[in-house]
This record gives structure tokens, sequence and C-alpha cells, in this order.
């Protein structure tokens, strides 16, 4: 009974690294761990972080690829979110009242119609930049879509950390966060592949760090006022 | 509202909502509350039975009882375009009354900007209050409010346009947001009746109508206001009736009310809320005599309350402080007082449907002109409430 039960896990073993190897193959990955610290070298949650090509080239999303940008308590979860070019965003909307999302950042700029529930089809962002998101109704909504030509991003943790995986050639680590207003020299830096290696890649900001957006307190009404 | 409009209008627009289905919004939002209240007093016969008393209820009315009902209700005529209406029910020891104390459109043009345009046409108050911003103007932190929020849901009135115009949050770093409006009304030319002649009280007088034009000017305010995120907030007001002093109409004269506000409010350490709001201004009616008009007054009110949530739990202290000082020199007409008042709240919220209060308020005054009923110029007045409030809300 135990060794039959054994049977699939050790087929597994053998089976997965076979998988991999085609994609160890095509491009040596490389590990990057990126650590995002404050001016007083406190971690900062919440920051994106991804990997730029060399050369402003493009890596679109494959058809199919598809992200959530969610309105819960009259917010949107989550606050920041990354997706790569050709990504479909849905919006549903968790909440019992109606929303009325829009972007006005050019060139994504869209209006959706007022709407419950999971009511319509995504919204497809064939262009990279910023898509800061509002609601009509609730006037202190507040989110941001960062579109990015690459499908190497993540968010920085509690800890300040992100884990990215990134291709063997030259390119840029890039860091971004509405909270942070250093100057763009501040959140580019240079990326040399390592081949296998780990590396490990720290931002300190030198400017203080605006309020953050979302943080939720039960202590007094700030709506209808 | 002066009964301008009338309890049939409220069915029609009820009936008037469609449902809509899980996904589809409905287009309109209904929210009804009630609150049964037990009321202890201890103090002069109350102003809403004309006399001198400076709460809402006497001892006559202690007891048990429906004391305020509300129905809020909003309606979206199109995506950008939605009406507001509150109807109030309000019993006391007089009976009871049903009004209207709202009635607005408000158009919310979408557009893809740097700002945003908001725009209200119709009757509604002006933006002063940081108490009142639950539905139908009840406050979520205490049963009665300010003296200084009192007397504007008393006295105040817009019966007109406001325009607002603000700086969206992402074009000033993030969670800041700048926003002005201007407003333009009618019909508020008796404004600082109630202030003069009976002074501030803890709870809406349904039963006068300061909402009469006498003398065809148009009155206005502007309003300043500056949010960051949900930790602070602060507005400031100039509020002008323009008001002829000497126009009569109808047994209703004009007062020319004006006065400045600033209102204050932010989270502090340890997730305790703050809200400060602090009023002065003057107010004045009739033909000039020796030198002075007939009422010539300043005013001054403000309020500091401290409220804190813990899960279903909330306490709030409130400390307010109001001053009418007249500058006439009417005899037998002196209308000056002063007055300081503590509340001490408790809220319970039991359910979705259900929040019991408790509540203990205390007033001291000090009024010359009670001296003419043959009463003590200095009064200190007392009144605990515990009230069940029932809510209930449907639509989107």
């Amino acid at each position: 009974m135990r060794s039959w039960q054994a049977l699939p896990l050790v087929t597994a073993a053998v089976w997965l690294p076979a998988l991999l190897l085609p994609l160890a193959n095509e491009a040596v990955a490389s590990s990057v761990e990126v650590s995002v610290v404050d001016r007083d070298a406190k971690p900062v949650a919440g920051v994106a972080v991804y990997w730029r090509l060399p050369d402003g080239e493009r890596q679109v999303a494959i058809s199919g690829t598809t992200a959530v940008m969610d309105q819960v308590d009259t917010r949107f979860v989550p606050h920041v979110l990354v997706v790569q070019t050709g990504t479909s965003v849905q919006f549903p909307n968790s909440d019992t009242v109606a929303h009325h999302v829009y972007s006005f950042s050019h060139p994504n700029q869209f209006k959706l119609p007022i709407y419950k529930g999971d009511a319509h089809p995504p919204v497809t962002f064939v262009e990279s930049g910023l898509v800061i998101l509002g609601c009509n109704i609730h006037d202190n909504m507040l989110g941001y879509i960062l579109v990015v030509d690459t499908p190497v991003f993540g968010i920085t943790d509690e800890n300040g950390k992100a884990q990215l995986t990134t291709g063997d050639s030259d390119g840029e680590l890039v860091i971004w966060s509405p909270r942070i207003r250093d100057g763009e020299e501040a959140l580019v830096k240079a990326l040399v592949p390592t081949g296998n290696a780990a590396q490990q890649v720290d931002f300190r900001l030198g400017k203080a760090l605006r309020p953050a957006f979302d943080e939720k307190t039960e202590a007094l009404a700030w709506t209808g006022y | 509202m002066d009964r301008l409009l009338t309890l049939p209008v409220a069915m029609a627009l009820l009936l008037s909502g469609e449902f809509g289905t899980a996904d589809e919004p409905s287009r309109y939002r209904l929210e009804l509350g009630a609150d049964l209240s037990y009321v202890d007093t201890n103090g002069y016969p109350s102003w809403a039975e004309g006399s001198a008393g400076k709460l809402r209820y006497d001892s006559d009315s202690d007891g048990l009882m429906l004391s305020q009902a509300y129905a809020d209700y909003s309606l979206r005529l199109a995506d950008t375009l939605d009406m507001h209406t509150v109807a109030l029910l309000y019993s006391d020891d007089i009976g009871s009354t049903v009004d209207f104390s709202e009635a607005y459109l408000e158009w919310r043009p979408m557009t893809l900007t740097e700002n945003r345009y908001r725009l209200k046409l119709g009757a509604f108050y002006p933006r002063v209050s940081l108490e009142n911003t639950g539905p139908g103007w009840s406050s979520p932190y205490t049963i009665s409010s300010s003296a200084t929020n009192t007397w504007i849901a008393e006295e105040f009135r817009t019966f007109g346009t406001e325009f607002s115009i603000s700086r969206k949050p992402e074009f000033l770093g993030g969670s800041h947001t700048l926003s002005l409006q201007a407003a333009a009304f009618y019909l508020n030319d008796p404004a600082g009746t109630l202030l003069s002649w009976k002074g501030w009280s803890d709870m809406q007088d349904p039963y006068l109508a300061p909402f009469r034009e006498i003398d065809n000017r148009v009155g206005y305010y502007v309003n300043g206001e500056w949010v960051v995120g949900t930790r602070f907030l602060l507005r400031i007001m100039h509020y002008d009736n323009r008001a002829d002093p000497e126009s009569y109409e109808d047994g209703q004269f004009g007062w020319r009310t004006k006065f400045d506000h600033v209102g204050l409010q932010a989270t502090l350490p340890g997730d305790v809320g703050l809200i400060a709001q602090w009023m002065e201004g003057s107010t004045v009616w009739g033909w000039y005599y020796q030198g002075v008009r007939a009422v010539d007054a300043d005013f001054y009110s403000g309020f500091l309350l401290l409220t804190k949530s813990l899960d279903r739990h909330r306490l709030s202290v409130r400390y307010d402080l109001f001053d009418v000082s007249e500058n006439d020199t009417y005899p037998l007409d002196e209308n000056s007082e002063y007055g300081e008042a503590w509340t001490f709240a408790y809220q319970y919220r039991a359910s979705d449907f259900a929040t019991l209060a408790v509540e203990w308020l205390q007033i001291e005054t000090y009024r010359d002109a009670w001296e003419y009923f043959g009463l003590e110029d200095e009064k200190t007045e007392s009144q605990l409430q515990i009230s069940l409030r029932l809510s209930f809300s449907s639509g989107t």
C-alpha cells in the first residue's frame, strides 16, 4: 500500500527536471532578490519591481493572460497591480454598491459602465505605461495598474523584498510606487546577469515617502462629508 | 424644509426605483432608519414648547418614544446624474411632523482631466458639518448633534446651486485632495432668528420657516477643503446670506447673517478620531436705533469631539462651547448668552440593522433673558437618552 502511494512522487521526481530542462537551455535564468528600504533603512512594502529589457525590447504577454483588479470596501484591491503588456485585466466588483471605474491615463484611457458584480468583459492593455484608476461614484477611490513590456515583475512584501527571475541578457531593474518621491535616477539599476548565481540588488530611497493611501481606519467616517 | 415637498412625492419617488439584477446595479438606493428612545431630562421646559430650555425634551416627555425617523433616497437618473431626497420625521412633546430636509440633483460629469467637477442644484445643507455624515443627517458618533451643527440644520439650507472643483489626488502626490466650492442661494434670509431669540440648542426645530426669500438678494458661500487620505481633513468657509436687515414680508424678517467656519477632522495615533469645528459671525436685523440696529449680535460656537471604535463598540466624548453677544441697546430684549456642554456617548452595533446608544448630555447656560420668565439666568440642564436605532438599506 505504501509503495503504491509513493509511486506518483517517484514519477514526478523523474519527470519534473526533464520538463524544466528545455526552459533552462533556452535562457539562463538569473535569480535576483530586490530589496527596497526608505531613507531610515526601513523596508518598503507594495513597491512594483520589474526588469526592463535592453534596447527598448518589448515582450508582450501571450494571448489569454489575465489579471484581476477587484473592488472591495470601496477600494481598489490591490492598490498597485503590475501586468505585462497584452494582459486582460478583469474588474469584478465585490461590493454591494455599484462602481463606475475609469482611467484617464494616456494611452490606456477607458470608462466602464456603472456595474455590480462581474458584468462586462475585461480590459486588455496593449500599451505599456501607468494606468491610474478612479471611480466616478466614490471620489476617494484610487488604484494603479503598471503595464510593463516584460514578464519579469513583482511587488515587494512586508520585508521590502521581491524575488525575480530575469533572463540572461543585460537589462535594468526598475522600481515604482505612488509613495516614492525620489527622481528617476534613484529608481533604476543596471543588472548584468551572473548566470545561475543569485544576485541581491538594494534600493535605498533618499526622500521621505508619501503617506500610504489605503490605510484603513475605523476611527471616523470618511465618506459622505 | 418649510414643507416644500410632501409625503406623496416621496412615495412616488420610492415607487419609481427599479430593482437591478445580480450584475446590473439598481438605479436607486434607499436608507431607512428609526430611533426608539427613552429620555430622562432635568431642566427647563423644552424650547420645543415655546419655553426656555436648551433641550428638545423636558420632563413631561420622559419615557419611551419614537423620537426620529428618516428616509434617505437616491435615484440615478442618468449615469452621471443623481437625485437625492431626505425625509425626516420628528416627534416630541408637541407632536410629530414629517418634512423634507434635503432635495437636490447632483451632476457628476466624468471628465478625463486632472480636475473633478460637481454641480448640485436644489435644497441642501451648506458644507459645514463633519458630524452628520450618516444617512438622514444622523451622526455616527452621538445621538444629539453639537450646538454648531444643530443650528446649521435648523436655520440653513441652500436653495440654489453649489459648484465644486477638486484636484484629483494622483496629481497631488497620491493621497492629497484639494477642492473648492462656491454656492449661490436664495431663500435663507431669516437665518439668524433662532440664534438670537432662542439661543443655541441641541436638536433641530421643525416648526420654523427660516427658508424664505424676502429681499431678492442672492446669498453665497465659498469653501476650501484639503483632505489627506483617511488621516486629515481641513475645511474653511465664508458664508453670507446678504439679506437686507430692513426687509420684512409675511411676518418674516430679513436677518443679515455672516460667518466664517473652520472644520478639522483627523485620525490620531491609536486610531482615535478627532473632529473640531469653529464658527464665528454676526447677525443683524431691523432699523437703526441709537446708532445700532434693533438686533445686532455676534456669535461663536465650536466643539471638540474624540471618538474611538473597537469592533462593535464606540465611545465618544464632545465638549461644546457657544456664545451670543448682543451689541444693540433695545431694552427688554436681551439675547446674549454663553454656554458649555459635555456629551458622553456609547454605541453598540448589535447587527447591521440595530444599534444601541446611550448618551448623557449636560448643558450649562447663562442667559439674561431667562430673568423675564422669572427664571435664574444660570442653569445646568442634563439629559440621559437611551436609543435603539433600527436601520435598513436597499439598492446600490
